[in-house]
């Protein structure tokens, strides 16, 4: 026979062809992410629906187990993440300690598209050691830890909310600076984005063949 | 190899849509058309087009053996001197391919022709692998057609074998990206996004426009994870002149297609395998355009930009008339003469070129795409194939 014998039409989830078409981006080409330390967070920037932040928190969580870097002991995740910045949880039927979700980000300009949102977690030692008097690490403790953080509401905020210290899952720190522009994030090591694509841009036709 | 009219299933988007195959239609326009299907003997799929499809192949890696050592051959493809060593480094690597069509030129008579190697983005891999199997075994079951019928289409289960053996250790992780606002490249990469699952591999979606650059040389993706592996439905010869091309060399990604694929996703691979092998029975005599041996082809011919994509730019020359053309952004870089196919397979108006499949380098399935002029262009139509029973 020269044909696959099977594709898997019939077997439920062997053929997950999407359904899902990307739809067009925004207006908004702007190459910030936006940060948002939990739900109401995200509803109150005024970036998203209200539904769309519960869809991309439910993402970043099921995301996080997955990425986050699994401990054997709570001890040893809080010696990289902090005192009070971790929690238990089964991962693959082992019980593990993994570091908290602090928080979400996302690239702004797929924000409304559907564009994957990366769980973020607690900084780590290396970036804010005890101590620290980094306001952005006073603020990213005190959030991690579940109280409100500074001035309350979320609008009056006071000006040690002016940044906030996470970590990625691949260890890289994230510093989210509010004030003009809430929420938005620059990420210590990504050095640039958007170095591809300019060519598909310029022509009308497909890049494929 | 016959042209068969069929009466399309009544319900026929339903079907396809139930498979996910969400661009049946392109701007209004028909892209999947079961109306009519071909017909292939066994021995015209195994002679004609399979076998020389593992020849072409073998052939193209002799040529980039040549290439790599050849700075004049691989500046005739308009390569960047800044990516020479890139590419030289992969292919002695031995970087791992995954797929590519062949367009070949075919009557049912004699040997298939070259038209030219899709090695680098190839599309209508979807509706190959998945839409027109399924349309042949509902065929078969329906009673449409025989049930003893076949198709060449091994290429599901050849690109899932291909997704492991891309890289070692595996499983490892797979980026796949393409470029928005696409819903024909988004489709292709979903299809083996999930072929890659089924692989067993983590496989994740970005857009081309999303990747970024960590500070230690790395790609990342939008939620700034390293891309270590990365799928990328988009033209090697644009990334090599775009933002991030100096970073390539330094990624420490292994790309899929690997960059070596630069070589042959080039119509002047069709002027250098000529001249490698003159007279080959599946080659057509081709040029660049300045050689004088251009002269000695024949008055009806086909001039092709180095690099284009769906037919664009492409015209054919009738006695230094030009009897058909499509519009395009291309040419810059230059061009090859090629003599017009003498087989082209022609009736009822609609000309059809065959699209013969390769996945890890070997020869996997066959595609039909039917257009009203001889060049096919984005507007064609995509039409099954089975093998008579």
């Amino acid at each position: 026979m020269k044909r696959s014998t099977q594709i898997g039409l019939a077997a439920a989830g062997v053929l997950l062809v999407a359904t899902y078409w990307g739809r067009s981006g925004s207006q908004d080409q702007s190459e910030e992410s936006l940060v948002y330390a939990n739900l109401a967070e995200c509803r109150a920037g005024g970036q998203l629906t209200s539904t769309q932040c519960e869809q991309r928190f439910n993402e970043a969580t099921a995301n996080h187990l997955r990425d986050a870097k699994k401990f054997t002991s709570t001890s040893a995740c809080e010696t990289e993440y902090g005192s009070g910045s971790c929690r238990s949880a089964v991962w693959n039927g082992a019980q593990v300690v993994v570091p908290a979700l602090a928080g979400i980000m996302l690239a702004r300009s797929l924000a409304q598209g559907g564009g994957a949102a990366q769980p973020l977690l607690p900084p780590t030692q290396q970036a804010c050691p005890p101590g620290s008097q980094a306001p952005e690490c006073q603020q990213a403790r005190s959030s991690s830890s579940g109280s409100s953080g500074g001035g309350g509401g979320y609008g009056g905020r006071g000006s040690s909310s002016s940044a906030r210290a996470f970590s990625t899952t691949s260890g890289a720190a994230v510093v989210a600076r509010a004030g003009s522009s809430p929420g938005v994030a620059t990420t210590t090591t990504t050095t640039s984005r958007g170095g591809f694509g300019s060519t598909a841009r310029s022509y009308s036709s497909s890049s494929s063949s | 190899m016959r042209r068969v009219p069929l009466a399309p299933r009544p319900d026929w988007q339903t079907q396809v849509e139930r498979l996910g195959f969400a661009f049946h239609t392109i701007d209004g326009q028909t892209y999947w058309d079961e109306s009519v299907a071909y017909g292939f003997t066994l021995a015209q799929i195994e002679r004609d087009i399979e076998a020389p499809t593992d020849a072409i192949e073998q052939l193209c890696f002799a040529f980039i053996e040549k290439a790599i050592a050849d700075d004049e051959i691989l500046s005739r493809l308009a390569i960047p001197v800044g990516q020479w060593d890139f590419i030289r480094e992969s292919w002695r690597r031995g970087d791992r391919n995954l797929y590519g069509r062949l367009d070949l030129a075919y009557d049912g008579k004699g040997p298939a022709k070259l038209l030219e190697y899709n090695a680098d983005t190839p599309t209508a891999l979807f509706e190959s692998a998945v839409v027109q199997w399924d349309w042949l075994e509902q065929a078969m079951a329906r009673g449409v057609l025989r049930p003893d019928c076949d198709q060449f289409n091994a290429l599901h289960e050849r690109l899932i074998a291909a997704f492991a053996q891309l890289r070692q250790p595996s499983p490892y992780r797979l980026h796949l990206a393409c470029v928005q606002n696409s819903n024909e490249d988004r489709g292709t990469v979903d299809y083996l996004m999930d072929c890659a699952v089924q692989a067993g591999l983590d496989a994740r979606f970005t857009y081309i426009e999303e990747i970024g650059l960590l500070s230690d040389g790395r790609f990342c993706d939008g939620a700034n994870q390293p891309i270590e592996t990365l799928f990328k439905l988009y033209p090697w010869e644009w990334l090599f002149r775009e933002s991030y091309a100096a970073n390539l060399a330094t990624s420490r990604c292994q790309f899929v297609e690997p960059p070596w694929k630069a070589l042959l996703s080039n119509k002047g691979l069709l002027a250098c395998l000529w001249a490698m092998e003159p007279g080959h029975p599946n080659l057509l005599p081709a040029f660049f355009e300045g050689d004088p041996r251009c002269a000695g082809l024949a008055a009806r011919h086909v001039r092709k930009p180095l690099y284009s994509r769906e037919g664009a730019n492409i015209a054919l020359i009738e006695r230094g008339a030009v009897i058909d053309s499509d519009d395009g952004p291309y040419g810059a870089e230059g061009f090859i003469l090629q003599d017009a196919a003498p087989n082209l397979f022609a009736q009822d108006g609609r000309y059809a070129v065959l699209g013969s499949w390769l996945v890890a380098s070997q020869a996997s399935g066959l595609c039909v795409r039917e257009d009203v002029s001889p060049i096919t262009k984005n507007s064609s139509r995509f039409v099954p194939h089975y093998i008579e029973g």
